[in-house]
């Protein structure tokens, strides 16, 4: 162990003044690009405040682009937060300082309102998904909107707030007056760019922190998960992530940019339109976002400024602006679904996340303590580890499992059969905790965790692989397992925004020792999605196993697999069983009567009969009811 | 009393446009599984096309070339673009979707410009009916029986032929009726024409009560997914009961506070969505689409 976190280290540290050199390099380059920005437009034909509104406006693409693109949520309400903040920032102005404007106290304070509003919306509307959220998201906008509408005494009702005092910006002992004209730049031909106010600067700045700000969320350990549950929510919640807890912080964030950058274009505008709270402009992030190229760091930002620059040169040349906007959004739908940034080549990762893929340890066979720590109470303990009493699941009408009275001791490699539609995968699913019970309870080493969700069982020790190998198909191997093991380590939720995974040690110990177990370590930089069927089954198991369970739900391990594979799979889940408590959904009779320590027969939801293996085989009740129309000699097999 | 019952009444007709736009998405999502934002495009083609029919050669016509020119249109929006989008996440298909409905709006608003229009029934429609102790558009009623006898056309349609026994199983196991076979290609163009078909039909024959504007597809569509949502996306006795029930509550609050009467519906939305997510009819194992 020793000598290989040094082998380790080594190439760490040689990384780092690499590392810093690409942010520094980033954040020149970036800085350059704002700083020029206007220099580009000006001669396009953009009005003098344009550059302006682009820089701002740019800030709630970017945080519209962390719930569509990171998070995989569309909301059709972001207006809600890009009007409730200018709407907040503009009354602190009037009711609260109207005699000392100061930017910082109203822009600062309708952050923190839009945060608390995403927080209380997000609340309700982040266990829901695709037409369901946009649609709640929308309700809420409407509601915000009528709200405003409505409250005339302190928004002027449809009129909107207008006239807002100039703000100005405390900066030590200055006072700094944002409407500054900077010097006249001579641009020859194209005259001068003459009416670039303080607010410009100002807006570059803000722009420049947010897109700092948000390569490092999403390159973070948080912007990892958040992608990890995009990708697969099913695994994501049963390696023990809470995956409405992530969805949730990413709407708040979301919110509060949005929030920040609808309270800086109010105050640099001096007014508030209703309009800023309704359905147009919530679509506008969608197509800004689209347009642009969604999960991409500069699309959103690039997305905004065409969309805006063609709204304004072309609304003064052609009625038909804006059926020429629908049809780019549509054609870059259609064609170009990740957005213009595919085309300028301007994500520089193709798969941001390969970044947390750390070189190949070289696999050991000797003893882990890290999976000795699962093995403890093995075999030996009078407890049993897990029991069900009187268990039920009714759907509808039907009892898919009922009266389910179930003991494994620790260590055991139970074997759960059945004919099909016997209830065996529906008995699992309770066990995990994807399903909740109708009726009984399940104790878990002496507690009762029916009532637990299946992220919180597995962080208590109760990992499943499926029956359809759950994995993240456009990870590799290696991250597929590093997933579950950060899982581990991290807990089930961590608003770890600023570091990176590639810091725990642990992850990378799990996540290595998971392969080596299921003998993967030759594939681990390979897309899980590109295995064979044989390889995205025992990942499933390897992604389990990477959580440290102490019991391991195994749902037709080997089915589909080739006599050959199937007997490898049997191999090493029999080596699995000497570490921890396995359980097995199997149909391979010679696999399940070759492995089990003892079987257990279900049969229309209930539990025929349970015993060894010889028990099992001679059983006549089971004969009769389980081998139906089969010969006994597959029984015997 | 007189205008409760008006409001009621108003209720009934705005209620009956909702429950036949949300038919349409209904047996749409169920046969081919897509969430169609578009949907509202439908509706106002419909109702450009009954427009000009009504105004250039007569209103008979208009009520057979609106469903026949947005069942084609639909049909050629089908096989262009969204089959590709059949199989993508919600998400995509939203958007998808709503770009499409950008698109026809803004054409329409090339074509026919900006403002409020409508047309005028014949004369012999042009009168009201005595309902006892008030009166009432005759057309508005002849409307609503209309609608109400094309409602029960299509529940005949799902329940009665095969093509409706695919809806029906495609709403409970999409993968299920693809193993079927063949023939849901051709039964998901056909419904897809269908649910456009209503919304056309409805478009051009609400037209004379409620005028069009190139916003209008865009402002009925939202209601109407509420209108699913608050039934159960997937079921068409959802959809009727939520349209009635939008509608109705839209109209009386009306009449009692104007100002939230656009407001109520998405209260209501966001209730049934937090007590009972799966729609007031709607099957739990839909939800998770």
């Amino acid at each position: 162990m020793t000598t290989s976190t040094a082998a380790d280290a080594a190439p760490a540290v040689s990384a780092r003044p690499s590392l810093l050199w690409r942010d520094v390099r980033f954040t020149v380059l970036c800085a350059l690009g704002i700083a020029l920005f206007p220099f580009v437009l000006h001669p396009l034909g953009g009005y003098s405040t344009l550059a302006t509104q682009i820089a701002i406006v740019s800030i709630a693409s970017i945080g519209f682009n962390l719930l569509l693109g990171y998070a995989g949520t569309l909301s059709y309400g972001h207006a809600m937060f890009y009007g409730g903040g200018a709407y907040i920032a503009a009354i602190l102005m009037l009711r609260a300082m109207p005699q000392h404007p100061n930017l910082w106290l109203a822009v600062g304070g309708a952050t923190l309102g839009t945060l608390v509003m995403a927080v209380l919306v997000g609340a309700v509307t982040v266990r829901l998904y695709g037409i369901y959220f946009a649609l709640l998201t929308l309700a809420f906008a409407q509601m915000v909107y009528f709200i405003v509408e409505q409250a005339k005494d302190w928004t002027n009702g449809d009129d909107g707030l207008q006239a807002l005092p100039n703000a100005l910006l405390p900066i030590g002992p200055w006072n700094l007056d944002l409407t500054t004209h900077l010097p006249a730049f001579p641009l020859g031909p194209f005259g001068d760019l003459s009416d670039l106010r303080m607010w410009y600067v100002f807006a570059g700045i803000c722009l420049l922190l947010v897109l700092l700000l948000f390569r490092m969320l999403t390159r973070s350990q948080f912007g990892e998960v958040l992608g990890a549950i995009r990708e697969n929510e099913q695994r994501s919640s049963l390696i023990g992530f809470n995956a409405p807890g992530y969805r949730l912080a990413a709407f708040a964030i979301s919110g509060a940019l949005t929030g920040f950058s609808g309270a800086l274009r109010g105050l640099f505008d001096g007014t508030v339109p209703v309009d800023s709270l309704s359905i147009d402009r919530s679509g506008s992030f969608v197509i800004y976002t689209i347009v642009g190229g969604v999960q991409t760091l500069f699309g959103p930002v690039a997305g905004t400024a065409v969309i805006m620059w063609l709204e304004n040169v072309l609304s003064a040349k052609t009625p038909a602006w804006r059926l020429i906007e629908g049809l780019i959004f549509v054609g870059v739908i259609v064609f170009l679904p990740r957005g213009l940034a595919t085309v300028l080549r301007q994500q520089r990762d193709k798969n941001p996340r390969a970044l947390f893929v750390r070189s190949l340890r070289p696999s050991t066979e000797e003893p882990d303590p890290l999976l000795k720590a699962a093995g403890e109470g093995h075999r030996g303990g009078v407890m049993s580890i897990i029991e069900t009493f009187k268990l039920g699941k009714l759907f509808g009408h039907f009892a898919a499992v009922r009266d389910v009275d179930f003991r494994v001791d620790p260590g055991e490699l139970r074997a759960v059969i059945g004919p099909n539609g016997a209830g065996k995968t529906t008995f699992f699913n309770l066990l995990s905790g994807t399903i909740a019970p109708s009726d009984g309870t399940i104790n878990y080493k002496g507690r009762d965790v029916s009532r637990l969700t299946g992220t919180a069982r597995v962080h208590q020790g109760i990992a499943k692989a499926f029956q359809t190998a759950s994995i993240y198909p456009d990870q590799t191997v290696r991250q597929n397992c590093r997933l579950a093991a950060l899982a581990k380590v991290q807990g089930a939720f961590a608003l770890q925004v600023f570091r990176r995974s590639s810091r725990l040690q642990d992850v990378d110990a799990l996540a290595e020792r998971a392969m080596a177990r299921l003998e993967l370590t030759g594939v681990a930089d390979v897309r899980a999605g590109d295995l064979s069927h044989g390889d995205k089954k025992r990942l499933d198991i390897a992604i389990a196993l990477a959580t440290q369970p102490q019991i391991l739900l195994l749902d037709e391990p080997v089915a589909g697999m080739s006599k050959d594979e199937a007997r490898k799979t049997e191999g090493l889940i029999r080596r699995l069983a000497t570490e921890m408590t396995v359980l097995v959904i199997e149909h391979d009779m010679e696999m399940v009567m070759g492995i089990s320590d003892s079987i257990t027969v279900l049969h229309q939801g209930t539990v025929l009969a349970t015993g060894t293996p010889e028990q099992i085989r001679n059983n006549p009740r089971v004969q009769e009811a389980y081998l139906g129309g089969h010969s006994q000699a597959e029984l015997a097999g | 009393m007189e205008a409760f019952f008006e409001a009621l009444l108003g209720g009934l007709v705005l209620g009956l446009i909702y429950v036949a736009i949300a038919v349409g998405l209904t047996i749409i999502f169920g046969t081919l599984r897509l969430v169609n934002f578009a949907h509202g495009a439908f509706y106002a083609i419909g109702a450009y096309v009954g427009l000009v029919i009504a105004q250039r050669i007569g209103v008979g016509w208009a009520f057979i070339a609106a469903p026949i020119a947005v069942a084609l249109f639909a049909v050629l929006l089908d096989r262009l673009v969204l089959r590709q989008f059949y199989d993508k996440e919600p998400t995509a298909q939203l958007l998808v979707t709503f770009g499409i409905a950008l698109v026809v709006e803004e054409t329409l608003r090339l074509i026919f410009g900006a403002t409020t229009q409508q047309y005028q029934m014949p004369d012999a429609l042009q009168g009201s009916v005595s309902l006892g102790f008030f009166t009432y558009p005759a057309y508005r009623l002849l409307f609503a029986g209309g609608v109400i006898l094309m409602l029960a056309l299509v529940w005949l349609f799902i329940e009665r032929t095969n093509y409706g026994l695919i809806v029906r199983a495609g709403i409970r196991d999409r993968v299920m009726v693809q193993l079927l076979g063949g023939n849901i290609r051709q039964a998901s163009t056909i419904v897809f024409a269908l649910g456009a078909a209503i919304a056309g039909l409805v478009g051009a024959a609400a037209t004379p009560i409620y005028s069009i504007d190139p916003a209008t597809g865009f402002a009925f569509l939202v209601p109407s997914f509420v209108v699913v949502v608050v039934g159960g996306l997937g079921s068409f006795w959802g959809a009727v009961l939520g349209g009635l029930l939008i509608g109705e509550l839209q109209s009386l609050t009306n009449l009692a506070y104007a100002p939230a009467s656009n407001v109520v519906i998405y209260l209501c939305m966001a209730l049934v969505l937090l007590l009972r997510p799966q729609g007031l009819l709607g099957e739990s194992e839909v939800i998770r689409q």
